[in-house]
């Protein structure tokens, strides 16, 4: 029997989980992440779970792998030095960005630096037309001349990036091919390769990104590519998980590595698709919370919605256009900064605010006595009792109640008068409702109703805030999977092989050459053929279209949908009729009589999709709860006001279609579920607790 | 108090998140690019007194803080308790909300057990009003387009067709208009259906007791920021290219214990053209700019604009009286920032930016394309660099203090048969200084076109530069240039020849502080990354900069400088 190993590394822990194909058996892991050196934390992780299950390397099929390594590089600033080849007169084109202030009053508001100084981006003298047509044509001897300078600043990386690239490429190949000559050594990134869409900025900004963290992406993964073959012997295809959703092969993640920005959180709302539609849930709201953010994802008829465009290094670390855009599909999702280690402050106005700063791991909430002195949301939910001070993290680190105790008294109970349970209340629950907001927001923004969506929690603190949020949301349930820590890497074991492609090829619906347009789509549909029939048989491979849409001179583009094939007359009815619906799901109306034009086109090119088997137990007889009660422990109940004993289960003891009624904690090595009102829960076959809030308000 | 600390925080939060969902409702529907991209509309809900309790963070100060008095305007007309279910209001009154016939608000009045507990209300800009168009050359506000007074846009749930009638047959654009306004009621049910879920939630009959607690923590935070000013008086005045003659901007501000008087006496009369502001437009950014400065973490309501009172002379430029032309009233409203900043420099040096180039270029180009052949119109608007702070250089190319969302060049050569030869930043236009002001930019456009073409420009700071601070120098000043080397008029509307290739070169934001006291480290970096050569770095930065070796040389540096002292 075959097994499939998924490897996470985050911030402090590197995750690992191994499945058997069969679902018969899931084991996890955690190692402490090794920053120096990343690989170190993955080789050690996957050989300590391989061996504790006694699984023969030879029957380790497949490891798939996501890192924030190269996120980690962007915003830290420790890629490459890198330089930009751009057309006369655009040189400034990433630093202009869009002439906007992201933030109205703040007047000491910071830019990101552009990843190339300017004394790094060079201009050559040439120039395409928007109809891919020559203007001025490239002159060799004018990029040797650039080159020479490359070399002598010491450049590691190139992105190439011309006006117009996306309609034609000649010169940007030509750029390429020149510098291969003159500066073997030298990373390149051409923009009509990674990203061939109108917008010199976003496409220029794009292109740096790729370029500037690509030699960290080869050394890595071709290290780590060498690690699992040589020490760990394992024959293992190894994959790597892309923002998008899907994975790729190491030579495409080597050559495009901020495609993989965003894995981590991708996975995650993977994850929740996956259990959503275990469950029969397609819509469903995944629900993230951590020691510093907690982030929210809409699952849509079984998919989470994928948005074209993303930010890294943002200065404010929550707020749209902070960053530096990237324009890669990722998995759409809200992010913001409230986590266990979010700190609580009384404002200018005597109100209790609750983040965005946080404590982070060091030194952390008060309570981990590392040094914290502010009160932070773990603090809270200490002493509210949501948390034991004995059982965290499974009961690896000890939490200092009375340190947790003395932060919210001296800094919020007693400037506001509060006793230390109203502050403490406070705290957690104004965390709560910055969360509903979020994610209420986020449904609106997308056009969904998150009354109708079911909350699937995870992350270290997304079970104790969860129960909370999904009240203040009116969502129908709450679905805690087990291993709310490891999400993010089971959501790698059901990701496909996929690619993404697109082309910017703008025009009406109306005034369009439609065989130009099935021209391109064949080309992107062969490109992705080329790659992935390597690994997958051709009959096995899935293409779908998509055409970004808007009406003309509207703003935003609708990803939509277009029949594969092509085109005829009876087509472009039936594209504008998918515009439609696509439109009035998100805006509630269409505009008749006005015209609609494509911006680009998109395909993408996937292999099947793995199945992810979970374990399963059918319903016990002997499913008593009593069997798995720890105990008890005072807890402060927001409906009754007061503090009470509640009891507290042991999750693993838990056995399937066991069912028993809150208030009740339920803990298991990574987090807690915090049940603090009435609500009946229950355990299923997969060892997920539910909770239906339909039948309790 | 009535409410709990917490319970209060909860609602305050609640209500916030209530006028952003209403805002991102409006905003995802409308069907007018600006709105949508700039985010160019406002949000807020209303107490029964029609005072703001709670505002989206959204918009430009313009919209928002003009929306903050209209209310009480629509109470006047139709007195709260004569307003019935269903009922819609709405107005473009320039003199009551935004100054401007293009921006149309909208009050929707949400009603719990048959009494209304609030108001909704939005403001938006729309796509045309009819009359000359977005324009400043009307003389009066007749010329300007369809004046639509407080009236009834619905009545108890049924349109008032007459006045989408009238609407349809003044505008230009009629779907549009109408969709935008369809949003903006759309925009103000989303809000109203969380206000009435949250109410019944906290078991709330009304919201009056949690607006006069947010109402009076807001004025008190903000009178103890204006207390911790020193009292007394400060001055300042800023000039301005303007139409035919330039125009000085006056104002004292006065600070008696915790109230602030801002007093523009001594500025313009009124003049014959559309760039006459109303006084609440006056107010909206003058207040913004205090914001700015003195309570950015304060939020936007009643309570906080109380202790401010802002004085201008009745029909002069800051305070047109009817029927004014208006319609081009951000061509001065967006200096009044600036105003205020450097009336403030010294009672806060550590807390305002330096004046920047403040007005946006505004560029019309319409003719006939050479390879379709089909007439063509297009607009957009670009931005300077702004100010530098004591702590901070200024931004470059950075609209403040109305917003934008800059247009790629590849997509306006989608878009029209322009072509853009050049889009950079516009070296040693920064003002110098201990910080540096932002660079303008420097745009190159060529009409792909075989007739005359007509170019319109509004330009500002052309004759009169963005001033420093504190001892910082001005930015340069913006040019209009032909590739004919003809130097256009910064406020332009002529039929240009087909191959008249026009270069933009848009002015720099004012320097803080004596430029002699730069780090020489960031005058280095400055130089090598071309923001300022090499030559003003040794006449306005006091600094020797090696270019070969890329060092600054201490010793010729150390000698300048101290000449100096």
């Amino acid at each position: 029997m075959s097994f499939r190993f998924g490897a996470d590394i985050g911030g402090t822990f590197t995750d690992i989980v191994l499945v058997r194909e069969d679902g018969a058996a899931m084991e996890f892991g955690k190692v402490l992440t090794t920053p120096a050196q990343p690989d170190d934390a993955v080789i050690a992780g996957l050989e300590k779970v391989r061996a504790d299950a006694g699984v023969d390397p030879g029957d380790v099929a497949h490891v798939v792998h996501g890192t924030t390594l190269f996120t980690n590089a962007l915003i830290e600033r420790k890629g490459a030095k890198t330089a930009l080849i751009t057309t006369k007169g655009f040189r400034d084109a990433i630093e202009i960005g869009r002439e906007h202030r992201y933030d109205m009053y703040d007047l000491y508001m910071r830019r990101p630096d552009p990843l190339a100084p300017r004394h790094l981006r060079y201009e050559v003298d040439e120039r395409v037309l928007v109809d891919g047509s020559v203007l001025t044509p490239l002159r060799d001897e004018e990029v040797v001349a650039i080159a020479a300078e490359i070399r002598r600043e010491g450049v590691e990386a190139v992105a190439i990036s011309l006006m117009h690239a996306y309609a034609n490429d000649a010169h940007e190949r030509r750029i390429a091919a020149i510098l291969q000559d003159e500066l073997p050594d030298v990373l390149l990134t051409l923009s009509s390769d990674l990203v061939p869409e109108i917008g010199e900025y976003v496409r220029t900004s794009t292109s740096l990104a790729n370029v500037y963290v690509q030699g960290i992406a080869e050394s890595y993964l071709g290290r780590l590519r060498d690690r699992v073959t040589g020490e760990l012997k394992l024959d293992a295809g190894l994959y790597i998980m892309q923002s998008n959703g899907g994975v790729c092969e190491i030579e495409t993640a080597k050559r495009y590595p901020i495609r993989l920005v965003e894995s981590g959180p991708a996975a995650g709302a993977l994850a929740a698709a996956h259990y959503g539609a275990l469950l029969g849930h397609g819509d469903l709201l995944s629900f993230d919370m951590g020691g510093t953010t907690a982030k929210a994802c809409v699952i849509a008829d079984g998919k989470p919605l994928i948005a074209n465009e993303f930010e890294v290094d943002r200065q404010y670390q929550f707020k749209k256009q902070s960053g530096l855009p990237v324009k890669i599909p990722a998995i759409e999702m809200i992010e913001i900064g409230t986590g266990g280690g979010s700190i609580a402050r009384i404002d200018a106005l005597r109100r209790l605010q609750v983040g965005p700063d946080s404590a982070g791991a060091d030194p952390g909430p008060a309570s981990y006595a590392l040094g914290g002195e502010e009160p932070t949301v773990t603090d809270a939910d200490l002493v509210l009792g949501y948390l034991d001070p004995n059982f965290f993290l499974g009961g690896t680190m000890n939490l200092d109640i009375e340190a947790a105790k003395q932060a919210i008294s001296s800094r919020v109970a007693e400037p506001l008068g509060l006793s230390l349970i109203e502050a403490a209340w406070g705290i957690h629950q104004l965390a709560n409702e910055n969360m509903a907001s979020a994610a209420r927001i986020h449904t609106i923004e997308r056009g969904k109703d998150v009354t109708k969506f079911p909350v699937f929690a995870f992350g270290g603190a997304g079970p104790v805030h969860a129960f909370g949020v999904a009240r203040i949301l009116h969502s129908p349930r709450v679905i805690y999977p087990l291993g709310a820590g490891v999400m993010s890497s089971i959501g790698f074991l059901t990701a496909p092989l996929t690619l993404d492609f697109a082309r910017s090829y703008p025009g009406t619906l109306d005034g369009l050459d439609w065989a130009a347009v099935a021209g391109i789509l064949r080309e992107m549909q062969e490109q992705g053929r080329e790659i992935l029939h390597r690994t997958i048989e051709e009959d096995q491979i899935r293409y779908e279209h998509f055409a970004d849409m808007r009406y003309v001179k509207q703003g935003h583009e609708v990803r939509v949908p277009i029949p594969p094939g092509d085109f005829g007359a009876d087509h472009l009815e039936q594209i504008r009729r998918s515009f439609e619906d696509a439109y009035s799901a998100i805006y509630g109306h269409t505009m008749q009589g006005a015209e609609i034009e494509v911006v680009s086109w998109r395909v993408l090119a996937s292999g099947p999709r793995p199945d992810l088997i979970l374990p399963q137990a059918d319903p016990q007889e002997s499913s008593d709860p009593a069997t798995a009660l720890k105990g008890h422990r005072a807890m402060f109940l927001p409906d009754e006001k007061s503090v009470a004993d509640v009891p507290v289960y042991d999750r693993y003891k838990l056995s399937s279609g066991a069912s028993f009624d809150g208030p009740a904690v339920i803990e298991e090595r990574e987090s807690t579920v915090v049940v603090n009102g009435p609500a009946t829960i229950h355990v299923d076959q997969h060892a997920n607790l539910v909770i239906d809030l339909s039948k309790v308000e | 108090m009535a409410i709990d600390q917490i319970t209060l925080d909860i609602l305050w939060g609640r209500l916030i998140a209530t006028v952003n969902e209403q805002a991102a409702a409006l905003m995802r529907s409308s069907f007018t690019s600006i709105v949508r991209e700039a985010g160019d509309l406002s949000a807020g809900v209303f107490d029964r007194q029609g005072r703001m309790v709670a505002q989206a963070v959204t918009g430009t100060p313009g919209h928002i803080n003009s929306m903050a008095t209209g209310v009480m305007h629509f109470l006047e007309r139709f007195p709260i308790d004569t307003l019935m279910p269903g009922d819609v209001l709405v107005t473009n009154d320039p003199w009551k909300t935004a100054s401007q016939l293009n921006d149309i608000t909208v009050v929707t009045p949400v009603f719990k057990a048959g009494k209304v507990v609030a108001l909704f209300a939005n403001c938006c800009h729309a796509l045309d009003i009819g009359g000359r168009g977005l324009s400043a050359d009307s003389r009066s506000v007749f010329e300007e387009g369809l004046f639509i007074p407080v009236m009834k846009l619905h009545d108890r749930g049924k349109p008032v067709e007459a006045v989408f009638e009238l609407l349809k047959a003044n505008v230009r654009t009629p779907d549009e208009v109408i969709g935008d306004i369809h949003s903006q009621i759309v925009g103000n049910e989303a809000g109203a259906k969380q206000l009435l879920s949250f109410m019944d939630e906290f078991g709330l009959d009304d919201i009056e007791d949690l607006s006069e607690e947010i109402i009076s923590r807001s004025e008190a935070a903000m009178r103890e920021r204006i207390r911790d000013l020193p009292d007394g008086s400060y001055s300042y005045e800023l000039c301005i290219d303007g139409f035919d003659e330039p125009l000085l901007l006056k104002a004292k501000i006065l600070v008696e214990g915790d109230e602030l008087t801002v007093d523009f006496d001594g500025s313009p009369d009124a003049v014959p053209l559309g760039v006459n502001v109303c006084l609440n437009y006056t107010r909206a950014y003058t207040t913004y700019g205090i914001k700015c400065a003195l309570s950015p973490d304060v939020p936007n309501n009643e309570g906080s604009f109380r202790p401010v009172h802002i004085v201008a002379e009745e029909g002069s430029l800051l305070n047109a009286t009817y029927p004014s032309a208006i319609g081009g009233r951000h061509l001065v409203g967006h200096f009044l920032p600036s105003v205020i900043m450097g009336a403030l420099a010294d009672a806060l040096p550590d807390r305002v930016m330096a004046p920047g180039f403040d007005g946006l270029w505004d560029t019309h180009i319409s003719g006939r394309g050479r390879k379709t052949g089909e007439h063509f119109s297009f607009t957009w608007f670009s931005a300077g660099g702004t100010g530098a702070l004591k702590h901070k250089d200024g931004l470059s190319a950075a609209a403040y203090p109305s917003g934008i969302a800059g247009v790629p060049a590849e997509v306006i050569e989608a878009l029209s048969p322009l072509l853009i030869h050049r889009r950079e930043l516009r070296n040693d236009s920064g003002g110098a200084g201990t910080h540096r002001g932002g660079l303008g930019q420097v745009m190159e456009i060529e009409t792909l076109s075989d007739e005359p073409y007509l170019f319109s420009g509004l330009y500002e700071r052309t004759k009169f530069p963005a001033p420093g601070l504190a001892g910082g120098s001005e930015g340069q000043a913006g040019r209009v240039l032909t590739n004919n080397n003809e130097k256009l008029e910064p406020k332009i509307t002529r039929m240009l020849p087909a191959d008249t290739i026009v270069t933009l070169e848009m002015p720099g934001g004012g320097g803080f502080g004596p430029a002699f006291e730069r780090d020489t480290e960031h005058v280095l970096q400055d130089v090598r990354n071309g923001y300022v050569s090499a030559a003003e770095a040794k006449t306005k930065y006091g600094t020797v900069i090696d270019t070969d070796t890329w060092a600054v040389d201490a010793a010729a540096t150390e000698k300048l400088r101290q000449k100096t002292r």
